[in-house]
């Protein structure tokens, strides 16, 4: 179990990314859902003792993750959201170099693990090419490999899937779906599927604060009837916009639909809509923009 | 559409910081090189700072290495598209491919020239600085700059900015133009390095060189300093031509860019991504792996991370690009600084290890240096260069594992730089023909030492750009700390102490091995360690972990950190360090003395202020000396109990006599029969006694003396090379008291001197100052000697005179050495394990005391020591003693001196020279032969102590060493010797600081009495015959030798020479001895025609000069009326296989000024014919004497 308790992060220039973050995070995937900018990639950083908070605290089972974050990094496997390689330095090598790294000193074990890995995440073949020259799926599969090195407790993916084509998202989380239920993986992202596909539970980041927690199938059911959809033209969307509690927007065919948050039927031309995942998620982050 | 490309592509550039960066750099270095005393480039001497040919050599020399900053612009304009992927985007419109590229090219020229002009403004700032001493600088002359800049500047750039150009258009890379610019770099400083310091290369040189440097220093060469000061090279000849081809050649570059570049971007990188996708794009299923091992902490899995992270670290930079390049360029570098190291004479050395050791420390220092500042910023850097510091961060492995693998990789990178230049060592020595490598000294007196100063250079940059905001503050850093150990040196703060990773210095000797120099140095790198352990500590606690970049966090985590065993490890390093300092403080600053540079020439100001003005009080001279000596080579101590006879040579009642001697010298004791101390000063060593009843003209009195010479401990510089373990070699102005005042050890350098209220320079006394005659210019009286001498039993000694008494007792030898004829009181004392060589001749011992792995030459030695005392006896006097000793000493000094008997001969000159290839000058003959020589002129004549006094030494001695050459090895060999005396004369011409001087009024100036003086002797002896010549020397041996004051002076030569001389060669005698003479013969046409009677007449058309010189260089003509050597030959005289066959006709003609034709009726075919063939005058040019038939 993670326990972030008051967790705020503010930055050399006065940026206030966390705001009093608290959060409990059980064993599985947990899904961290936020516009760019939310402070994800803080908070994700600052559990993975890449910074220090400037207050607050993050504990994970026994360990006092800002005091001792030495003890952390012995249970912890992460996956930075953006990442480099070396250059000239092969899958193999680099997956090798990390597993030193992480203290897989027995040469037996130390291959065992390379190679496991890059099995499981199907770079066997390329194990002898240049990561450097990788696309962007095979390199995020290269960087899950090296965060499942020494079987972490826990594990941090941050924004795993930002700029993959469906395709090479799809095998993405395929793979992470395999990684077990027995340890604690954060997933922050800021596509809503990836939660939906993944997390049986959730929260959303947004503004430095935690606007929403739970379980995805809880939070759609509070939207239950209360989503409402029109189309309409692109001009009157400025207009709509300030009559109606607009959730979210998109084209179709050239026109606008919207769609709308209210316990009745907005009006006219309305028509019920199935509540998603992503009209929770927007729902809540305009709703946090609208009081910032 | 050209022009507004052009104009935006300038305007674009002037904007780039890289733009600034490079003109303040540059301007900087220009800057520099006028306002600061140390470095130089064509100025120096009496030529001005400012002067048009120290312009034109800046920038000449600048152009070198604006390479890489001409590239950072001008290689920018179209790679950046490729790189930026605007590319595509500015292919599509409507712009042609001409416009693009020439536009961009033509605008990112002007920049670079526009940048070019920090140098003109640098060199132009610096002559304003206030410090700069103003008798350096010449007036301010725009024109200089502009010439330096356009004939120089502008067509260097044109040539480079093409070059690298059109590489960048073909490559669209970076990285590969700047490896192409590395290889321009490593091939032209290769080989500049080689070919330029070889005159026989010089007009091939003027031809192919870039940057008009050849060109401009053959058209140069034999400019004085007033022409250097006053003129540009006329724009024609080979100068011309040079800049004219290779801005060709830039323009051709140009416009193969054109047929080169490819429009297309280059997709080969997005291809083989999709290769290597389709690889493992299919739909696998995902089977989930089982529990993975499990990691180990602790400190074995500690060991293991480090030594992986350290393969991995090193492997990344041994792999990359610029390493392989900074290794080419070493290898490159080493291998031609090694080929030609230590010619003299253009006769090679054996490439003995030692001396490759002592030439790669030279060259590597700076390579290192920047090796070391470029890559602990990438080491340090990399990881988040590369953003994979997220990964490596937030893995479990400690802190340590980061800093010391990083360490390591840097020190093992430049540790390879120290085994690259073994391997250039060996391959250099190989080709050399030299197989005895001594791997062990390579390793143990160059590699492990440089390593130890290598890691501590490495811990240093890792500490700095661990603390440092980002890389380039990191290197900035460190460029700046390079910099203040340089400034600091130079100013004269150059303690060990606090100057990082010094030591003292460690002199290199295959006699003695490192000596005590290797435990001195060992105590300073353990010092420095210790603080570089501090260092490391330091950078651990503030390594920076994660994403947080700011020192202050990571300040106030130090604390907290360093609890533990980093503490400790660090609190044991600091304890080291101060108890180590501790303990080289006691030795360098208490034991002995420590003074700055500073500090210690305002004592030598102070000491010239307080007792030059004894110089000429009248004094007794040494009559007798009388010394026991206790020599302990391994302490190293020694103690001398003597005395003097004094006796009052001159015409008066002598009330006082001044005894001084050296600072290092500890005086027991010292008394002066019938005189207490008058006056004293202590800091001085320098006292007056007064005599109770005056020293009566003739009239003799003792002096009793004891002194200990020794060195407690080692010093922070200056560890005594004089009294060591194996090769001792003292002289006895080192260790005994000094009669009366003299100039030695008196400031020189002209700008200390004025700036500490001294006149600028200290001028002999004139020619004509009678008075000056009491003294010689060597400051010794002729004395009997009598000198026992006890040393280790293994070693032998050798000490003026000839040896009476030799016995070993227990662990000691002692000798005795008596003289058998007067001896000038200024003579040395030797000790080592010698092997002892000889061979009677003549009735004379020939011996040569030498190491007994240096017996290669010693035959050689002995030859030379036969041969020429058989012509200085049969044709000078008899020689004065029933030895001549040859004794080798350590390589800490590199000369050959002549004391009474004893030829004190470096290890490092004839004991290496290799003489297996006949046609290089034979030097081991002629050093002897010229030592040999003094010992007739210098210990039996020598000079007075005025203008002209070596003339009577040192030119007489370089006559007399020609002349045993010439019996030896024939005329030709002579010739060419004297080819590159004539050269070198005139080259140094140019650099002279005061103003240069005829022959009979030489001063301090070696090239006169030396080259000239060769030269004029020889060229007499040609014109007046060898028996003359003789016969005058006999004269004046008959005269001066052995005699007191009055000493003979230059003018007594002159007389004896007159007196031998025929009445019509007296106004050539004027001219070589007492006017500055140069000639001028040049052979501007030679016709043949064949005769019916099968022979051919020759006509040769000779232009004949003669100048008068002033001081500084202005020549005036004079009519000219010799008798010169004309001569036919089949083949060209001096070049390859020429001998005396090729010789059709040699006649003696008399030549006058002006254009005249001279008609010969030769019984050959005449191929080459000329005036003054083989050399004999000083000629303005001498290539020009000879020329082919036709």
């Amino acid at each position: 179990m993670l326990t972030i308790e008051n967790l705020t992060h503010v930055y050399g220039n006065g940026t206030r990314a966390l705001d009093d973050v608290s959060l409990a995070i059980p064993k599985g995937m947990f899904g961290l859902l936020g516009p760019n900018g939310a402070g994800k990639s803080t908070l994700m950083r600052s559990i993975a003792t890449l910074q220090t908070p400037t207050s607050g605290s993050i504990r994970f089972g026994d360990i006092d993750v800002v005091k001792d974050p030495e003890k952390l990094r012995r249970v912890l496997g992460y996956l930075p959201q953006d990442f480099g390689v070396y250059p000239r330095v092969s899958a193999y090598d680099m997956l090798d170099h990390m597993a030193v790294l992480k203290g897989i000193s027995n040469g037996r074990d130390r291959k065992a693990t390379v190679e496991a890995l890059l099995h499981q995440v199907n770079l066997w073949p390329v194990r002898g090419k240049a990561l450097a020259g990788f696309s962007g799926g095979m390199r995020q599969r290269f960087g899950i490999a090296q965060a499942l090195i020494g079987n972490p407790d826990l594990i941090i993916v941050d924004e795993p899937t930002a700029g993959l084509d469906p395709e090479e998202r799809n095998r993405f989380l395929n793979l992470l779906a395999e990684v077990g239920e027995s340890v604690v993986i954060i997933l922050s992202t800021h596509i809503v599927e990836d939660v939906t596909d993944l997390c049986p539970r959730m929260a959303v980041l947004a503004g430095g604060r935690i606007q929403l927690e739970g379980s995805p199938i809880e939070l759609m059911h509070t939207l239950e009837g209360r989503v409402w959809t029109k189309t309409i033209d692109k001009a009157g969307l400025a207009e709509f916009s300030k009559q109606h509690n607009v959730i979210s927007t998109r084209l179709f065919a050239g026109r606008t639909v919207v769609h709308v948050l209210s316990d009745t039927s907005p009006g006219a031309g309305f028509e019920r809509a199935p509540g998603g995942l992503e009209d929770v998620y927007l729902a809540t982050v305009n709703a946090s923009r609208r009081a910032a | 559409m050209f022009a507004k490309i052009a104009s935006f592509e300038f305007r674009y550039q002037l904007r780039q910081p890289a733009f600034w960066v490079i003109a303040i750099v540059f301007g900087l270095l220009a800057f520099g090189l006028v306002a600061s005393d140390n470095v130089s480039i064509g100025s120096g001497g009496n030529v001005n700072r400012n002067a048009p040919f120290a312009l034109a050599g800046a920038h000449i020399v600048f152009n070198v290495f604006f390479m890489l900053a001409t590239t950072a612009i001008v290689a920018n304009v179209v790679a950046r598209d490729t790189q930026t992927g605007f590319g595509p985007m500015i292919l599509s419109t409507r712009i042609t491919k001409g416009a693009y590229l020439y536009g961009r090219f033509f605008g990112a020229f002007a920049a670079v020239a526009l940048c070019y002009l920090s140098i003109a403004i640098g060199t132009l700032l610096g002559t304003f600085m206030p410090w700069v001493d103003p008798e350096t600088l010449g007036p301010l002359r725009l024109g200089d700059y502009a010439y330096a800049y356009g004939v120089f500047g502008l067509t260097g750039l044109f040539l480079t900015s093409a070059l690298f150009f059109t590489l960048a258009t073909v490559t669209r890379s970076m990285m590969a133009t700047y490896i192409g610019v590395v290889a321009v770099l490593i091939a032209y400083l290769a080989s500049t390095g080689v070919l330029g310091s070889r005159p026989e290369f010089e007009t091939a040189m003027a031809w192919a060189e870039p940057f008009g440097s050849g060109a401009y220093a053959l058209v140069t060469k034999y400019w004085t300093a007033a022409e250097r000061n006053t003129l540009n090279a006329p724009l024609e000849g080979v100068l011309l031509w040079n800049r004219v081809i290779w801005t060709a050649v830039g323009a051709v570059l140009l416009a193969a860019a054109y047929g080169l570049y490819r429009p297309s971007p280059r997709g080969a990188k997005l291809k083989k991504q999709e290769r290597l996708k389709a690889l493992v794009e299919t739909d696998v299923v995902v089977t989930p792996v089982g529990a993975l091992p499990k990691p180990s902490y602790g400190f074995a899995s500690g060991l293991t991370q480090l030594w992986s992270r350290a393969v991995f670290e090193t492997v990344l930079v041994f792999r990359s690009p610029a390493y392989v390049v900074l290794v080419l360029l070493a290898m490159a570098f080493a291998v031609a600084t090694l080929f030609f190291t230590g010619e003299i004479y253009g006769a090679p050395i054996l490439l003995v290890t030692r001396v490759v050791i002592t030439a790669l420390t030279g060259t590597f220092g700076l390579i290192s240096m920047i090796i070391a500042i470029y890559y602990a910023g990438e080491l340090v850097w990399r990881d988040r260069d590369r953003k994979v510091h997220e990964i490596v961060d937030a893995s479990s492995t400690p802190d340590w594992t980061f800093l010391v693998p990083k360490t390591l990789a840097l020190a093992l990178v430049l540790i390879s730089t120290l085994l690259i230049g073994v391997l250039a060592g060996v391959v250099t020595q190989t080709i050399k023909g030299h197989t005895d490598y001594e791997l062990g000294k390579y390793l143990m007196w160059y590699v492990f030492p440089q390593s130890l100063s290598f890691l501590q250079l490495a811990v240093l940059a890792i500490f700095v750009q661990a603390l440092s905001p980002n890389k380039f503050v990191g290197w900035a850093i460190m460029v700046v700390y390079l910099i203040s150990t340089i400034v600091l040196s130079n100013l004269g703060f150059d303690h060990p102490l606090y100057q990082y990773g010094q030591g003292v210095g460690m002199p290199l000797s295959d006699m003695n091995g490192r000596g005590d120099f290797a435990v001195f140095a060992a105590w300073f790198v353990a010092y420095w360690s210790a603080f570089a352990i501090i260092l490391l500590v330091l950078a651990y606690g503030l390594w920076r972990r994660g994403t947080e970049q700011r020192l202050w966090p990571r300040l106030k985590r130090l604390p907290h950190r360093l609890a533990g065993p980093a503490g400790l490890i660090g609190g044991a390093a600091l304890a080291a360090f101060i108890g180590l300092g501790v303990f080289i403080y006691v030795n360098t600053n208490v034991w002995n003395e420590y003074r700055t540079q500073e500090a210690r020439e305002a004592e030598q100001a102070d000491y010239e202020k307080t007792l030059l003005r004894y110089e000429t009080t009248p004094q007794p001279s040494v009559a007798d000396v009388r010394l026991v000596m206790d020599l302990r080579p391994h302490q190293p101590k020694l103690t001398t109990r003597g005395a003097y006879v004094l006796v009052n040579n001159t015409p008066a009642p002598l009330r006082e006599v001044h005894l001084r001697w050296q600072d290092d010298l500890d005086m027991v004791g010292l008394t002066v029969e019938g005189a207490t101390v008058a006056r004293e000063w202590e800091n001085f060593e320098y006292r007056i006694y007064r005599f109770a009843t005056p020293m009566q003209p003739g009239e003799r009195r003792n002096v009793t003396f004891e002194t200990v010479l020794e060195q407690r401990g080692f010093r922070a510089n200056g560890n005594t090379t004089r009294l060591v373990d194996n090769g001792s070699f003292v002289n006895n102005m080192e260790f005994a008291p000094t009669v009366g005042m003299d100039r030695q050890g008196l400031l020189t350098d002209r700008t200390r001197r004025r700036k500490l209220g001294l006149p600028a320079e200290l001028r002999p006394a004139k020619l004509e100052d009678e008075a000056a005659r009491v003294r010689n210019y060597i400051g010794a009286d002729w004395v009997t000697a009598d000198i026992t001498v006890s040393t280790d039993a293994d070693q032998t000694v050798v000490a003026p005179g000839r040896m009476v008494f030799d016995a070993v007792s227990g662990d000691r030898r002692t000798s005795r050495f008596v003289t058998e004829s007067p001896v000038l009181n200024f003579f040395s004392v030797q000790s080592a394990r010698y092997e002892r060589t000889a061979r009677m001749h003549d009735g004379v011992e020939m011996v040569v005391f030498h190491d007994p792995a240096h017996d290669r030459n010693v035959p050689r030695m002995l030859d030379a020591l036969s041969s020429s005392l058989d012509y200085f006896q049969s044709n000078f006097s008899p020689y004065q003693f029933r030895q001549a000793r040859i004794v080798e000493f350590p390589d800490y000094a590199s000369f050959a001196q002549s004391y009474p008997n004893t030829f004190a001969w470096s290890e490092g000159l004839g004991f290496i020279a290799d003489l297996s290839d006949e046609t290089r000058v034979d030097y081991v003959t002629y050093v002897a032969a010229h030592e040999f020589a003094h010992q007739w002129w210098a210990h039996q004549v020598v000079g007075s102590d005025q203008q002209g006094s070596t003339v009577l030494s040192e030119t007489l001695a370089q006559y007399s060493a020609l002349m045993v050459m010439e019996k030896t090895y024939g005329r030709d060999q002579i010739r060419r010797f004297l080819k590159q005396e004539l050269d070198r004369y005139l080259r140094s011409r140019g650099t002279e600081r005061l103003e240069e001087l005829p022959l009979m009024r030489v001063e301090n100036q070696p090239y006169i009495y030396y080259q000239k003086g060769g030269l004029v002797m020889y060229l007499l002896r040609d014109q007046i015959g060898e028996d003359a010549v003789n016969r005058a020397l006999r004269r004046v041996l008959a005269q001066y030798a052995f005699k007191g004051a009055p000493y003979p002076r230059s003018l007594d030569l002159i007389a004896a020479i007159r007196a031998e001389a025929p009445a019509d060669k007296q106004a050539l005698i004027t001219d070589l001895f007492e006017r500055i003479t140069l000639y001028d013969v040049k052979t501007t046409g030679v016709t043949s025609t064949r005769r019916a009677d099968g022979r051919w007449d020759v006509a040769v058309t000779v232009d004949a000069r003669k100048l008068y010189a002033d001081g500084e260089g202005v020549e005036t003509a004079a009519p000219l009326n010799e008798i010169f050597d004309v001569g036919i030959f089949s083949a060209e005289p001096g070049k390859g296989a020429f001998d005396e066959d090729d010789v059709i006709l040699l006649e003696r003609r008399p030549i006058r000024s002006g254009v005249q034709t001279l008609r010969f009726v030769a019984t050959r075919e005449p191929r080459f014919a000329g005036v003054d063939p083989y050399n004999k005058w000083i000629d303005r040019d001498s290539n020009d004497n000879v020329r082919a038939v036709g």
